[in-house]
C-alpha cells in the first residue's frame, strides 16, 4: 500500500513540479512603487501576478491587472507608493499543492479563477511556496492529457470491440460444440447399426451363396442321368450338414429385419445431414426470404437431442409472409431458446412455440413450464456474460447474442417469467426493415 | 455345455438386434433399452460381460456400469457410445471402471475379440469368486508408490497422505521414472500425463504390461477425451483426477488401490480383468518396446 501511495504521489508531484516556474515570491512589506517596478522588469515580465509570501508561506498574490487598475487613478503613485504591497493584495490567491492530481488541480483552478485572467497559480509543497505556474499550461497539460486518455479509450473500444467479437465466436464454438456431441452421437448410433447390418449381411451372402451353389448341384445331378445314387447320397449328406450349422432361411428372415433396420438407420442419417444444411448455411451471410415457421423447425430438428424424452414440443404455428433476414442467425436464437427452455425443467415440462403475423411485423412466442426467472435475474438476463450456470458451462452470452440478432433485424425480443411455473419469450420482427441486416451482420458471420 | 451369456443395453433397439445378431451364434444374448431391467438380469442371472451404451435417457452408461459393478462384480464392464465427453470419459474410468471403452460405429472382428477376451476373463473371475479363499497373505512388504509428476505438489500430497505407510518415490522425469521402475516393483502409480516435455502415455501402457497388479491413478490438467480413452484401454488407468488435485478425493483413491494392489497380488488370476489393449500408436509402440528392453537390462544389472 506504501509503495503504491508513494509512487502515485510521485507521479502526481511530477505532473504539477514540470508546470513550475521558480519566480522569487515578493515580501508583504514591499511597497507598490517597488513592486510596480518588478512589474516592469524582466524577471517578471511574463507574469500576470507575482506571489507575495511570509515566512515561506504565500499570504497573497497581487496582479498585474489590479495594479494598473489601481494606478488609474489619479496621484496613485503618489498617494500608495510608500505603502506596503500588504493592504492591496488578493488575500485568496490560487494555491495548488504540488502533490495534487492534475486533474484536480485543473478543476480547483478553473472554479476559482477569475474572468479575465488576471493571476496565474501559486504551487506550495506541504503549504510552503515553491513557484509560480501559468494557468494556460496547466490547462494545455490537462488538454494533452484528455487527448491522450481519448486515444487510450479509443484504443481500448477498439480491444473491447475485438474482443467482443472473439467471445462471440466462442459462444457460438460454444454452442458448436454442444451441437457437435449431440449430432455425432445422433449419427454414430444409426451408423453403427447400418455398418454392423451390412458388414453381417455381406458374410450372410457368402454363406448363402455356397448354400446354394450345394442346391444347384444337387438340383443337377437329380436331372443329370450321368450322376450316381452314391453321388447324389454324398451332396445330400453335405447340404444336411451344413443346414445343421446354418439355418439360412431363419438367418434371411432376420437380415431383412436388419436391412430394414439399416433403410431407417440411412433415412435418419440423411435427415440429419439435411437439417444441419439448413440450419447452419454457412454461405447465409446472405439474407434470404423465408418463413419463420422454417427456422423454427430446423432449430427443433438441431435441438431434437436436447429436446427429446425430456420435452413436449406444442408447435403453434400460423401463417406467416416470408420475411427477408438471415436464416442462419435466426435459427441460433431460436436453438438457443429451445435449449434454454429445456435446461429449465427439472424433469420434463412443455415447450410451446406460436407463430403469427399481422401483416407489419411477424411474432413468435417460445414459452415454457419451467422453473421460471427470479425478478432480479431477470432484468440481466440479456446482459452479456450473465450466466446462471456453473462455470464452463455456458458463456452468459447466448441471450445477449439473441438479442443482438433481434436488434440488427430491427425487431426486438422481451422476455416474462413467473418463478416457479414458466417463462415465455416474445419475438416481434418487422417484416420490412430499414438497413439491410445483411451488411450489418457480416461481421458475425 | 452352456453359452456365456452377455447383456446389451442401448436405448436404441436397433443397435440391440444388431449386435444380438453379431453374437447370437456364441452366446446367449440378453438385451434391454431399460437400465434397472439390466441392473436386475444382473443380480439374477449370470452375466459374463455387459455393454452399454453412454447416453440413455433414464441412466448415463457409466452409471449403469458402476450399478453393474456391485451386482455383479465379476462381470467385465464394456461402454459402446457414439460420442465421448470428457465428463463421460473420466465416469466410466472413476466408477464405470471399465474394461473396453468402444466407439459407434464399430468394427465386428473387434468388438468380437474384446467381447471373448472379457468372457474368457469373467469366466476365471466367477471361478475365483466361488472358491472365494481369501488365502491371508504372507507378511506383506510395505507398498512402494511412484509419483511421475515434474510438479513436487504432487508428491507432497502423497506425503501428507500416506506418511510412513508407504515407500514413497519421486520422479520429476522420465529417466528417473525408469530407474525407479527398475529396481523394484511398484504398487500404485500417481503420475501425470506429461513428464515436462515427455508424453508419459508409453510409461503407463508398458508398465501395465511389466506388472498387471500396479495400479494407475492418472493426475493432470491435461484434456483430451480421444487421448483418454486411449489409456484406459491400452494402460487399463484405474482412476483419473484433474487437477489442481482435491486432497481427499486422492486420499480416497489412494486407499483403493493400495487395497486393489492386495487383492490382485494375492488373486493373480484377477489381475487379467486389467488386461490391456494392444498399443495403437506406432511411434509408443517402440517406445514401449525400448522402454522395456532398458528396464530388463537395468533390473538384470541391479540383480547382478
Amino acid at each position: 500500500m506504501n509503495h503504491v501511495g508513494h509512487s502515485g504521489q510521485g507521479i502526481h508531484a511530477r505532473d504539477i513540479l514540470a508546470l513550475v516556474n521558480p519566480i522569487k515570491a515578493i515580501s508583504p512589506e514591499c511597497t507598490v512603487a517597488e513592486v510596480a517596478e518588478l512589474f516592469l522588469g524582466d524577471e517578471y515580465a511574463k507574469l500576470l501576478s507575482l506571489p507575495v509570501v511570509e515566512n515561506g508561506r504565500p499570504i497573497g498574490a497581487i496582479s498585474r491587472y489590479r495594479f494598473m487598475d489601481m494606478y488609474l487613478k489619479q496621484f496613485a503613485r503618489e498617494l500608495y507608493g510608500k505603502r506596503p504591497i500588504r493592504s492591496f493584495i488578493n488575500p485568496r490567491p490560487l494555491l495548488v499543492e504540488l502533490d495534487r492530481p492534475l486533474a484536480e488541480a485543473a478543476l480547483h483552478v478553473t472554479e476559482n479563477m477569475q474572468f479575465p485572467l488576471t493571476e496565474d497559480f501559486i504551487v506550495t509543497r506541504h503549504g510552503k511556496y515553491l513557484g509560480v505556474g501559468f494557468v494556460m499550461d496547466l490547462l494545455k497539460a490537462m488538454e494533452l492529457r484528455m487527448r491522450a486518455s481519448a486515444d487510450e479509450l479509443s484504443h481500448a473500444y477498439t480491444q473491447l470491440k475485438s474482443s467482443q467479437m472473439a467471445l462471440v465466436q466462442s459462444e457460438k464454438m460454444a454452442s458448436l460444440g454442444q451441437m457437435v456431441a449431440g449430432v455425432a452421437h445422433e449419427i454414430n448410433t444409426p451408423l453403427g447399426y447400418v455398418q454392423n447390418n451390412v458388414a453381417m449381411g455381406h458374410e450372410l451372402f457368402t454363406q448363402v451363396r455356397e448354400m446354394m451353389a450345394e442346391y444347384e448341384a444337387l438340383v443337377e445331378e437329380l436331372m443329370s442321368v450321368d450322376a450316381s445314387e452314391e453321388q447324389i447320397a454324398i451332396r445330400m449328406d453335405r447340404i444336411a450338414e451344413m443346414r445343421a450349422g446354418f439355418d439360412a432361411s431363419e438367418m434371411l428372415v432376420e437380415m431383412q429385419a436388419l436391412m430394414a433396420d439399416s433403410l431407417y438407420g440411412i433415412d435418419q442419417i440423411s435427415e440429419l445431414v439435411l437439417n444441419l444444411k439448413n440450419f447452419s448455411r454457412m454461405d447465409a451471410a446472405a439474407t434470404e426470404a423465408v418463413s419463420l415457421n422454417d427456422c423454427i423447425d430446423s432449430a427443433l430438428n438441431i435441438g431434437r437431442n436436447v429436446l427429446k424424452n425430456k420435452v413436449e414440443v406444442v408447435r403453434e404455428l400460423g401463417e406467416l409472409p416470408k420475411l427477408t433476414c438471415s436464416p442462419s442467425q435466426l435459427n441460433q436464437v431460436f436453438l438457443n431458446l429451445f435449449t434454454n427452455a429445456a435446461q429449465a425443467m427439472e424433469k420434463s415440462g412443455v415447450l410451446r412455440i406460436r407463430s403469427w403475423s399481422d401483416g407489419d411485423s411477424v411474432y413468435v412466442n417460445v414459452s415454457d413450464n419451467g422453473k421460471g426467472i427470479a425478478p432480479d435475474i431477470l432484468t440481466r438476463i440479456f446482459d452479456p456474460f450473465f450466466t446462471t450456470k456453473p462455470v464452463g458451462e455456458g458463456t452468459g452470452l447466448g441471450l445477449a447474442i439473441s438479442h443482438q440478432i433481434i436488434q440488427k433485424h430491427g425487431g426486438e425480443i422481451t422476455v416474462e417469467s413467473v418463478l416457479g411455473s414458466g417463462t415465455s419469450f416474445h419475438i416481434r420482427l418487422p417484416l420490412t426493415v430499414a438497413a439491410s441486416p445483411a451488411r450489418q451482420q457480416a461481421q458475425y458471420a | 455345455m452352456t453359452k456365456p451369456t452377455i447383456l446389451l443395453v442401448d436405448d436404441e433397439e436397433r443397435i440391440l438386434r444388431s449386435l444380438r445378431m453379431l453374437f447370437f451364434s456364441n452366446y446367449t444374448v440378453r438385451m434391454t433399452t431399460d437400465p434397472h431391467e439390466a441392473v436386475r438380469i444382473l443380480r439374477d442371472e449370470k452375466v459374463h460381460v455387459i455393454i452399454s451404451d453412454q447416453r440413455m435417457p433414464v441412466m448415463l452408461g457409466a452409471e449403469l456400469l458402476r450399478l453393474a459393478r456391485e451386482a455383479s462384480p465379476a462381470t467385465m464392464r464394456i461402454l459402446l457410445t457414439g460420442y465421448s465427453d470428457m465428463d463421460a470419459s473420466i465416469a466410466s474410468v472413476n466408477e464405470g471402471e471399465v474394461f473396453r471403452y468402444l466407439l459407434k460405429p464399430w468394427v465386428g472382428d473387434e468388438v468380437k475379440q474384446v467381447v471373448a477376451d472379457a468372457v474368457a476373463i469373467a469366466e476365471a473371475s466367477f471361478a475365483v469368486q466361488s472358491h472365494a479363499v481369501k488365502t491371508p497373505s504372507a507378511a506383506r512388504q510395505k507398498p512402494r508408490v511412484l509419483i511421475m509428476d515434474h510438479e513436487e505438489t504432487t508428491a507432497k500430497v502423497v506425503h501428507e497422505i500416506l506418511g510412513g505407510r508407504c515407500e514413497i518415490v519421486w520422479a520429476a522425469d522420465a529417466q528417473h521414472a525408469m530407474e525407479e521402475l527398475a529396481k523394484q516393483d511398484v504398487s500404485v502409480v500417481v503420475s501425470d500425463l506429461m513428464l515436462g516435455d515427455t508424453n508419459v502415455g508409453y510409461i503407463l501402457k508398458t508398465i501395465k504390461q511389466l506388472n498387471p497388479q500396479t495400479q494407475c491413478i492418472v493426475v493432470t490438467s491435461f484434456n483430451d477425451t480421444s487421448r483418454l480413452i486411449e489409456l484406459i484401454n491400452q494402460a487399463q488407468i484405474s482412476r483419473y483426477l484433474p487437477k489442481p488435485l482435491s486432497r481427499n478425493m486422492l486420499a480416497r483413491y489412494l486407499e483403493s488401490m493400495l487395497e486393489r494392489f492386495h487383492v490382485l497380488s494375492d488373486q493373480p488370476v484377477l489381475q487379467n480383468r486389467q488386461k490391456v489393449a494392444e498399443i495403437s500408436d506406432p511411434q509408443e509402440k517402440r517406445q514401449s518396446g525400448n522402454f522395456l528392453g532398458l528396464l530388463g537390462r537395468l533390473r538384470s544389472r541391479i540383480a547382478n
